[in-house]
């Protein structure tokens, strides 16, 4: 049962700079955890204190029950990708992937069949006598990972790996580790910036921001049920359009857009739309809706991506939740950007208008302060 | 979120390692690199220290290693015992003229290989470069004959001339130059710009860290030279500092009091410029040698 | 490039374009520059080798030649091999003990405690000492009655020595010396080259379950191949070409135990010893010792491609 758990734990670096602080999870036996979230966030940070490569400032690290936080990477049994690969240079392909065999003074024999086996796994087995130089990137992510593969490690640890990779290889390379995990099933922790892949390759993920953990769950659930504004804003692309907007009497208006929601206390609100939660519908629809003056249309094949501007209520063009800062672009003083998702046939002209009607019940709301979801 | 301590939290650069039980209130390799600093500076600290010695402390065993009082006046009679000044004279100028020279010649040199096509330009590089590769033994003498035949022996000139433009210093500067972004320069010559206008006005400026450079490690070369100074230079009044320390220490070798002051004397200037310059002597030769 | 036209209906004269071309330009600019290298670098190559060819003296313009005699006469000369055997032990003294040294120091010094600029200081400064003010330092250290190096050695129950007096002791007194001057050197250049090995590679070691030692030699050890190849040669050469301190500190002796070839050289060419007829068969030599020189960096070029291995 290799589990990972982290326990309130915080980085600070000489200095006084925060990275992580008090972050607190627990990565189940076999998970394929994201830690997701813009540079700077803590992400790599806080993976690195699993590896042992960063020491813990306060709080604890667990490994499948041991606590970790003095144990030497050497003796913690988990392995890492590096984002750069950091292939031994001067070794070949072989001698790479044995590397960590021949530490452990494993039997001469075993480590052949053992590296062989990975290469096989790996489409390396004619490349075994190459060097890092003579090889391509892809190539040398796949000597990467089967290094760290080959030695069955508790816990397995990615830092951006795919992120030296070309758009193409990316995709290809997605898909071959959620099958790798899925015949492996090691406990696996992913670091990466990329929302996208975040949501393509995680059981789960946790959205870090500024070293504290914004919320965690499976990809489709923090999709739909964003926890605070950040989240919000992060996950999903194009982004989820965001409106200044306050709630009086169970009525929340932002700009022209007006409906009901019961049980809201009055406050000042954030409205979050997503791109496809909205409709192009006829000037004379009756439901909650708003005039868009259209400024960009992007035709991308199976969609039509749309950029306008709609009316706002107030100049107010940065959101700043807790130090994430978001932006709430207002174009004129009052006017607010918002981006809709449209079938591929209709097609509005650039400085046209047209009038998008908004479901209620898909609207999500965010108290101004703290950022936090209105249930 | 509760503030937190930052003195109280534990050592925080770098791998977790095993809890070790810490013998020393400091780092083991005090204990390697305090040693081997001492052997390297004793040799220094003790000529600084016998030069403030009487004659007769010198003469003492056990060696003295503190005396009572310093005798200073061991300089100055140093100074008035042999023609110091004119050696220190001497040097100053031969080593000024060749550090500006080469830095003048050397980047006119190297501008010409890094930017511009000329018709046999690889065939003189090609040559020059060679020429690092024979030891100087080879030219030496003669090298020695083409100088005396231009009269120039037992002058500072014979030192001066053949030192005015090095090898070295081309190689190094080419190489910087051609390490700089290209669109600056021509930029400059679609605006107008003469080549020489562009060298000095935009290619030098940017180049300020490769010319330290080639200029103290020039400086270092050039005030410590003794092999050529030695062949070329017998009359007293011409030698450098080092013909004349070695001169003293013929004449002198049983006043090591007034030996050691003269020895100080003559490292003093060059070991000031290393400590105050160390950072481009230690790019210098990191850079030249890794890229050898 | 682009060429200034007037505005003539027969465009630039000949006078012109060579005025505005790249070549004028790329000549007047390294034309002061490569006349001083070619007269007193390229030129003195080549009249070096007519002179091995000839009887000459530095005093006469009248050199007869002799054709290779100057060559056949250094395999007889006693001197010449005396400064040969010498000239090799000096080399393998010198070269693997500053080596060693320095790669030691290098990774002393790359660690970051309090006072390493201290440190590093200390161990780089002798490099701005010349030659002849180490030699007076260390003829005082090495003295035999008052110097404070049979004195500190005493204190050990050790010596006293001979030092720069003794034939035995002469040459590796000499060593001594100059490794204490050049150890900042090659510890520079090994600093560098750690500095220059990646901290992921250590990280990816350290994860893979290597310790200290093991990560030191598996992957530091091999990423300084390059320096110390580089090091290898350049110690090599200079050991070979070593001058200032022999003909300073102990003029060859005692009895030419420390007599090394271009000491000899020097007295051939420009000291009443040979009566100042010799310097034709000085440049022999000196050709010779450049032939020496080349072959054996070669030798070590070609081996060290072998055992190097340089990352891309």
């Amino acid at each position: 049962m290799t589990n990972v758990e982290f326990d309130g734990v915080t980085k600070v670096f000489p200095g006084g700079a925060v990275a992580v602080d008090g972050l607190s999870l627990t990565v189940s036996d076999g998970e394929f955890l994201i830690l997701v979230g813009p540079s700077g966030c803590g992400k790599s940070t806080a993976l690195r204190m699993v590896a042992g490569l960063e020491k813990i400032s306060a709080g604890s690290i667990t490994v499948g029950g041991t606590r970790v936080n003095d144990i030497p990477p050497k003796d913690r049994d988990i392995a890492m990708v590096f984002q750069n690969y950091a292939l031994y240079p001067h070794m070949t392909v072989e001698k790479n992937l044995g590397f960590a065999l021949r530490q452990r003074k494993a039997p001469k024999e075993e480590i052949a069949q053992r590296v062989s086996a990975m290469a096989a796994m790996l489409g390396l087995e004619g490349l075994l006598q190459r060097r890092p130089g003579q090889l391509s990137g892809g190539q040398r992510q796949r000597v990467a990972m089967g290094r760290a593969l080959v030695r069955e490690p508790q816990v397995f640890l990615l830092d951006e790996p795919l992120s030296n990779l070309d758009a193409k290889l990316r995709v290809q390379m997605r898909a071959e580790l959620k099958k790798l995990h899925h015949r492996l099933g090691i406990t696996t922790i992913y670091v990466t910036h990329d929302q996208v892949e975040a949501m393509t390759l995680g059981d789960r993920i946790a959205v870090l921001s500024a070293g504290r953990l914004q919320q965690i769950g499976h990809p489709q659930d923090v999709y739909d049920h964003p926890a605070n504004v950040f989240v919000a804003g992060f996950i999903g692309s194009p982004p989820m359009n965001l409106l200044r907007g306050s709630v009086r009497d169970g009525q929340v208006s932002a700009g022209d857009l007006v409906f009901a929601r019961a049980g809201v206390p009055d406050a000042d609100v954030i409205v979050g739309i997503r791109p496809e939660g909205l409709r192009l519908v006829g000037s004379d629809d009756p439901g909650p809706g708003f005039e868009l003056h259209v400024d960009v249309v992007e035709p991308l094949g199976d969609e039509v991506m749309v950029h306008g501007t709609v009316s706002a209520r107030d100049a107010g063009v940065r959101i700043e939740v807790e130090e994430a800062t978001l932006l709430a672009d207002a174009i004129e003083e009052d006017r607010a950007a918002v981006t809709v998702r449209l079938a591929p046939d209709v097609r509005p002209a650039p400085g046209s208008s047209v009038h998008l009607s908004v479901d209620p019940e898909g609207v999500h709301l965010f108290d101004a302060d703290s950022g936090l979801a209105i249930r | 979120m509760s503030a937190i301590d930052v003195s109280t939290l534990p050592g925080e650069i770098g791998m977790v390692e095993p809890p070790r039980r810490r013998w020393l209130p400091f780092s083991p390799w005090h204990l390697v690199l305090m040693p081997i600093a001492l052997v390297m500076l004793v040799p220094l600290l003790w000529v600084v220290m016998t030069s403030f010695e009487t004659l007769a402390q010198t003469q003492h065993f056990p060696p003295i290693l503190w005396p009572g009082s310093f005798q200073w006046q061991n300089y100055p009679n140093a100074l008035h015992s042999v023609p110091f000044g004119r050696w220190f004279w001497n040097t100053t100028v031969v080593t000024t003229v060749v550090v500006l020279s080469n830095l003048v010649l050397c980047a006119l040199a190297a501008y010409g290989f890094a930017r511009i096509k000329f018709f046999g330009k690889g065939v003189a590089y090609f040559f020059l470069l060679a020429t690092l590769m024979v030891p100087i033994q080879v030219v030496l003498i003669p090298t020695f004959l083409i100088v005396k035949q231009m009269h120039l022996l037992n002058t500072l000139g014979a030192l001066i001339v053949p030192n005015l433009a090095n090898v070295f210093g081309i190689f190094m500067l080419t190489q910087f130059f051609r390490t700089l972004p290209i669109e600056l320069e021509e930029a400059a010559r679609i605006d107008g710009a003469s080549r020489l206008k562009i060298l000095f006005v935009i290619v030098l400026p940017l180049s300020l860290p490769a010319l330290a450079t080639l200029a103290v490690i020039q400086f270092l070369w050039t005030w410590n030279d003794f092999l050529w100074p030695l062949v070329t230079i017998y009359k007293e009044n011409a030698f450098t500092l080092q013909l004349g320390l070695m001169s003293f220490q013929g004449s002198h070798a049983n006043d090591t009091n007034l030996l050691m002051a003269g020895n100080v004397m003559s490292m003093l200037p060059v070991l000031l410029l290393f400590i105050a310059a160390q950072r481009y002597f230690v790019r210098g030769i990191a850079t030249q040698g890794l890229k050898g | 490039m682009a060429t200034v036209e007037e505005a003539t209906p027969s465009g630039p004269s000949l006078a012109q374009r060579i005025w505005h071309s790249d070549n004028l330009a790329g000549w007047l600019f390294v034309l002061p520059a490569v006349f001083l290298v070619a007269l007193f670098s390229i030129f003195p190559i080549i009249w070096g080798f007519i002179l091995s060819l000839q009887k000459a003296s530095l005093l006469s313009p009248i050199r007869p030649f002799v054709g290779i005699d100057n060559y056949t006469k250094i395999a007889s000369d006693p001197h010449a091999i005396t400064a040969a055997r010498n000239a090799v032990v000096y080399t393998f003294l010198f070269v693997p003990s500053s080596i060693a040294i320095a790669m030691f120091l290098a990774i002393a010094l790359n660690q970051k405690i309090r006072l390493i600029r201290f440190y590093r200081l200390a161990v780089f400064i002798p490099v701005a000492v010349s030659t002849i003010a180490t030699g007076v330092m260390f003829l005082w250290v090495f003295d035999a009655t008052f110097g404070i190096a049979n004195w500190a050695l005493g204190q050990v129950g050790l010596g006293p020595f001979g030092w720069f007096n003794s034939p035995q002791g002469a040459l590796p007194s000499l060593v001594i010396m100059t490794v204490w001057g050049w150890l900042g050197f090659d510890t520079i250049i090994y600093l560098a080259a750690l500095q220059g090995v990646p901290h992921e590679l250590v990280e990816a070691a350290a994860v893979d379950g290597a310790t200290r030692w093991s990560t030191f030699r598996n992957v530091t050890l091999p990423l300084l191949g390059p320096a110390t190849l580089l090091l290898v040669v350049w110690s090599t050469i200079s050991a070979v070409q070593l001058f200032d301190e022999v003909y300073f500190v102990t003029k060859g002796g005692p009895l030419e135990h420390t007599s090394v070839p271009v000491f000899y050289i020097f007295k051939l060419a420009f000291t009443s010893s040979f009566g100042f007829s010799a310097a034709g068969y000085a440049a022999a030599l000196a050709y010779v010792l450049f032939l020496v020189i080349l072959g054996l960096t070669l030798a070590q070029f070609w081996l060290g491609k072998r055992v190097v291995h340089y990352s891309s």
